[in-house]
């Protein structure tokens, strides 16, 4: 293990590292990402950021080159499963023999000078974004790079992400990235640090979102980061979304010094996806419009191509536009009834008290988390990991709004179980469905509005049938 | 990771691609298959091929391997099938399912490669699992008659 200012790193990789000065060096002379995020925060409106990421150099390029004329305020670098895993001879052997095969940017392979030239290509600045359990190679290449936006905590990029990393080992992993964010804050180089509240991205109930990245956050305010953006996924009720969005800020304000730069986030759509290009554009419009009602300073947009596979560069082009449409002036009439975004919000933000403050009041952070997550006092659904219970069962109420079917052993109070059960009560005469049913019909909610659109519209838009696999 | 009691006799492995961490559909499939009477081996998400080999190993009754991958990552995380069936292991069909390669346009050339490896079936969709286990078993226990 070599080591870079507290970052303890693979031998092989750190050897081809800069050293620590020409580093920071280098990220002085870079535009940062945090600069772009207050600009935006300023301005009121939400900018736009796409994921993207292939595997060949040149390509990488190109598709940056082409998405920079649709409007993001920051690009993506997306980074492919095998780099995530650490399994980075995988990613290497990929990339010399068909880098079309890699699922996004092996920058570990291909190595910090690269990421330079990707940063030089565009004049917007980078996010490196993956899932990555323990990230401290891709941090260290993405740092020597230029890059100054990366994504990830010990939580968001553990559970949804891998089977079997000890949450000590990744939350560790974490601290050390945090701190060198820290140690780079004092320097005046500011690093964004942005916590993947999404999880895994079906069902997230938003009080688990906000429980997993208010405790990272304060674990990275601990480690001395100064700018966060804190990642809610949509879920489709727009008032319970307004809500979540909204409590990023009043609970950063509880719980961190008012000192550090946060910045809300909205992930638009991350589950199955409307499969016609109409019904698909109107989803991402609608979160450019809910990224703006909500306050978000940023929106990771998506396209019309997500129910088939990662987008073309034309097709993820006009998700960056579709999604600031949304944003637009042009919709700023639209208000939203502010006592029920005021009540679901009420109900967040104490939810996530009931969460969090256990946790926070235990002498030391990081164990307690571990171990809450050991006891079921924290926990998410569809875990990949076996390091969470999973036995929070999520389902839409009536208004589509997702809510607590089971909570497993989260220290809810008895007035927040209770309302759970109100708002999920059947109607009085239905059927009673099975959980693989009720988790189907949940998960396929905007697919199933999609097929009762195009099978009431009198006109039919015929040119665009609903394909299935 | 879980082995939950049903009838004995229809066991399935099931699991995730090596390089791939997508769990719902995983805990979906093994609901749905549960709901259908059968006995899910789930093995879980980013489980290598060689994982998969050694639960048929030590279930060899079982009657298919079922393996997810979402993230296109498919043929790269199966290579090993043909050393692996060289070696006479994995001898039971393996049904490979989800988006099975990088990219929004498919080509059957990327459905090809899997099948070269020695992938028994592919499917898209898991609407059609349950069907096809029906018609493997029922072709088995129609070779067992009269073979």
């Amino acid at each position: 293990m070599a080591e870079l200012h507290g970052l303890q790193l693979d031998d092989r990789i750190a050897a081809e590292l800069p050293d620590w000065e020409a580093i920071v060096a280098h990220l002085r002379t870079r535009r940062p990402v945090a600069e772009v995020l207050r600009q935006a925060a300023a301005g009121g409106r939400p900018l736009v950021q796409p994921r993207c990421g292939v595997g060949g150099h040149r390509e990488m390029v190109e598709l940056l080159r082409a998405l920079e004329p649709a409007g993001p305020g920051v690009l993506s670098v997306t980074i492919d499963s095998h780099t995530r895993l650490r399994h980075f001879d995988t990613a290497a052997e990929l990339l010399a023999r068909n880098p079309a095969d890699l699922n996004g940017y092996p920058l570990v392979a291909h190595g910090w000078q690269r990421g330079r030239e990707l940063a030089a290509a565009v004049d917007v600045p980078l996010e490196v974004r993956h899932g990555s359990p323990d990230g401290r190679e891709l941090f260290a290449v993405a740092l020597a790079a230029g890059l100054t936006s990366y994504e990830g905590g010990g939580i968001g990029y553990n559970l949804p992400y891998s089977k079997n990393v000890p949450l000590g080992h990744s939350l560790r992993a974490w601290q050390q990235v945090d701190a060198v964010c820290g140690v780079l804050a004092a320097e005046g180089v500011l690093i964004d640090r942005e916590l993947f509240g999404t999880l895994t991205a079906v069902l997230v109930p938003p009080s688990v979102s906000l429980a997993v990245t208010v405790l990272e956050a304060v674990a990275a305010a601990r480690e001395g980061v100064r700018c966060l953006s804190i990642a809610y996924p949509q879920g489709g009720e727009i008032h319970q979304d307004v809500a979540a969005l909204r409590a990023v800020r009043t609970l950063a304000a509880r719980y961190l010094d008012p000192g550090i730069e946060v910045h809300p986030v909205l992930h638009e759509f991350m589950g199955v996806f409307p499969r016609t290009r109409s019904y698909a554009d109107l989803l991402i419009l609608h979160g450019g419009l809910l990224a703006r009602l909500g306050g978000a300073t940023k929106v990771i947009s998506k396209t019309h191509q997500e129910a088939y596979g990662i987008p073309d560069a034309e097709a993820n082009a006009d998700g960056i536009r579709t999604a600031a449409l949304g944003a637009c002036e042009l919709l700023d009439f639209v208000r939203i009834d502010e006592d029920r975004v005021s009540e679901e919000q009420h109900w967040i933000e104490r939810e996530v008290a009931e969460l969090v403050d256990p946790v926070l009041n235990e002498p030391a952070l990081l164990p307690a988390i571990e171990a809450a997550f050991a006891a079921g006092r924290l926990d998410i659904p569809f875990s990949a990991s076996v390091h969470a219970h999973s036995r929070v069962v999520p389902r839409r109420d009536a208004c589509g709004a997702i809510r607590y079917a089971g909570v497993g052993a989260l220290p809810f109070s008895a007035a927040v179980l209770r309302r759970h059960a109100d708002l999920l009560a059947p109607a009085p005469g239905a059927r009673e469905r099975s959980p693989f049913e009720a988790a189907t019909a949940d998960i396929r909610y905007f697919l199933d509005n999609e097929d009762r659109f195009h099978s009431s519209t009198p006109h039919r838009t015929r040119s665009e049938p609903p394909q299935r696999f | 990771m879980n082995t939950p009691a049903g009838p004995a006799d229809r066991l399935v492995i099931l699991g995730v691609a090596e390089s791939d961490a997508h769990a719902v559909a995983n805990q979906l499939i093994t609901m749905q298959l549960q709901s259908h009477g059968f006995t899910v081996l789930n093995l879980g998400v980013c489980t290598p091929l060689s994982d998969f080999a050694d639960a048929h190993d030590r279930h060899p009754h079982a009657e298919a391997v079922l393996i997810g991958s979402l993230n296109g990552h498919a043929h790269q995380d199966l290579r090993t099938l043909p050393e692996l069936r060289a070696a006479g292991r994995l001898r039971c069909p393996v049904i490979v399912g989800g988006n099975l390669s990088v990219g929004s346009r498919k080509a059957g050339t990327d459905r090809q490669r899997l099948l070269d490896l020695g992938v028994d079936h592919l499917l898209a969709d898991a609407g059609g699992l349950v069907l096809l286990l029906d018609m493997l078993h029922a072709a088995r226990a129609a070779e067992l008659q009269h073979g």
